[in-house]
């Protein structure tokens, strides 16, 4: 099988990595870079689990390669670091917006994305948002209500960097 | 390059078709050529009459207004019901089309604006309305070393009003009905998706329009009978799972009728 080198941005560390052309971003992640908060559900795109930042913008990383992915900036969970960030785990934590976890750092990339866009946002528009990242343990509630709370935080501090 | 790889290889755009595919190891393709990051198919250029949008562009793109949208909201709208954001953050128009399931949105609403796209191989390139692209299954006039380089748009006249209306049990689905209706004076076009192998033209619903006193929709019963007609079923030999399916389209048309026929509200 042939491999490729792929320049790599990760949470801000650039980084050089050889691998079969047919490596997934997550694979990279989890087993090249050893960041293991990226969760594999599906492989098929639709649990979310997977969702990190590829240039600032979601995406699965079960549906991109890693040779796809030469010269952008990747930020994971691990890598969500800034005042939205904060206020979104804090939220979390005190909605009780997760159980298990499995789900827990595809909703904060996914949900941390959104608050970002600063828009206006009643819950079901929230909620319809999230709709593609599943959760099987909190029933959701929790999660929407944190997600709005940052958001709505964000756009009343306007501390966007 | 697609010639001297030959049929064992495969465009990669956004991924998000081929890759769900792959992952379940139903295709295993020996090369593939990654397209999402050519210049030349992410640019959008636009005229008095027309936008050109280059086939990488993706489904995010649109939804964010970062590319023209020539036909008053529809296109942005279609975008922002694909998936979900991580999906058409990399899925791109150009894929959807190539990759052709009349339950996705491009299909069927590019088909009803009367789109055209551009198609190349290293030797020659056409340019091919959208109406016959399609095949069957997943099937279009694309042969294997040819590429979807752009899609052609018109600019609809001001006066133009149209409903996009895709029936799911959850926000990201794809649709069990999906169905377009563009309706400008004089002329109206209508184009049901999901339900068929391709989209499907619903020339008896534009004729019962034509028909119709402007501005009041049609009932529907009326509209049902019409979708049946266009989909070549003879209603009494239905099941009921066919006769419920049929519902399903008839109230999505019902619906899109409905919203673009209604005076005071845009679609
Ligand atoms: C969970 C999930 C939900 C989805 N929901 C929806 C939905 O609701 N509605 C919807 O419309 N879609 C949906 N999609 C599909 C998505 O829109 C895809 O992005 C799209 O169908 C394919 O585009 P792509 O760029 O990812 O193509 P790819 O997956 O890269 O390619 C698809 C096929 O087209 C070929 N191809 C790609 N680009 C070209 C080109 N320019 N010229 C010639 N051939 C080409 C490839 O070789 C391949 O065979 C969903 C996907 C997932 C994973
Ligand atoms: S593992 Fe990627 S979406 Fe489920
Ligand atoms: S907390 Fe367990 S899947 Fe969401």
């Amino acid at each position: 099988m042939s491999t490729v080198t792929v320049k790599v941005n990760v949470n801000g560390t650039p980084r050089t990595i050889e691998v079969e052309s047919r490596t997934s971003l997550a694979d990279l992640l989890r087993d090249r870079v050893r960041l293991t908060g990226t969760h594999l559900g599906c492989e098929q795109g639709v649990c979310g689990s997977c969702t990190v930042l590829m240039d600032g913008l979601p995406v699965r990383s079960c549906l991109t390669l890693a040779a796809s992915c030469d010269g952008a900036e990747v930020v994971t969970v691990e890598g969500l670091d800034d005042a939205d960030a904060h206020r979104l785990r804090q939220h979390f934590s005190t909605e009780g917006a997760l159980q298990c976890g499995f789900c827990t750092s595809g909703m904060l990339v996914t949900g941390y994305e959104l608050v970002r866009r600063r828009t206006e946002m009643d819950r079901d528009q929230v909620a319809c948002a999230l709709a593609g990242n599943i959760c099987r343990c909190t029933g959701y509630n929790g999660i929407i209500r944190a997600v709005q709370k940052a958001n709505d935080d964000g756009m009343a501090v306007d501390d966007l960097t | 390059m697609l010639t001297e790889l030959g049929d064992d290889a495969k465009i990669l755009a956004g991924g998000q078709s081929l890759l769900p595919i792959m992952n379940l190891r139903l295709a295993e393709p020996a090369h593939l050529v990654d397209i999402s990051r050519v210049g030349d198919l992410m640019g959008a250029d636009e005229d008095t009459t027309s936008v050109t949008l280059g086939a990488a562009i993706t489904h995010q793109a649109i939804e964010d207004g970062l590319v023209p949208d020539p036909c008053l909201g529809l296109l942005t709208t279609a975008a922002a019901g694909i998936g979900y954001r991580a999906i058409r953050c990399r899925g791109t128009v150009g894929g959807s089309l190539a990759h052709a399931d009349s339950a996705a949105e491009w299909p069927t609403v590019l088909t009803a604006i009367g789109a055209d796209v551009t198609v190349r191989s290293a030797q020659d390139e056409r340019t091919v309305p959208l109406r016959g692209f399609f095949h069957g299954f997943f099937t279009t006039s694309l042969e294997s070393d040819e590429l979807i380089t752009a899609v052609h748009l018109p600019r609809f006249a001001k006066s133009t009003r149209w409903a996009l209306e895709k029936t799911n049990r959850k926000e990201g689905e794809f649709g069990e009905s999906m169905a377009v209706a563009i309706v400008s004076e004089g002329s109206a076009s209508i184009w049901l998706g999901a339900a068929k192998d391709v989209p499907v033209n619903l020339a008896h619903v534009e004729t019962l329009l034509a028909d119709h006193p402007a501005d009041q929709v049609p009932a529907l019963g009326e509209v049902r009978d019409r979708v049946a007609a266009d989909l070549d079923l003879s209603v009494p030999e239905l099941d009921l799972a066919q006769r419920h399916r049929l519902q399903i389209h008839a109230v999505t048309v019902h619906r899109a009728l409905s919203r673009a026929l209604s005076p005071e509200v845009p679609a």
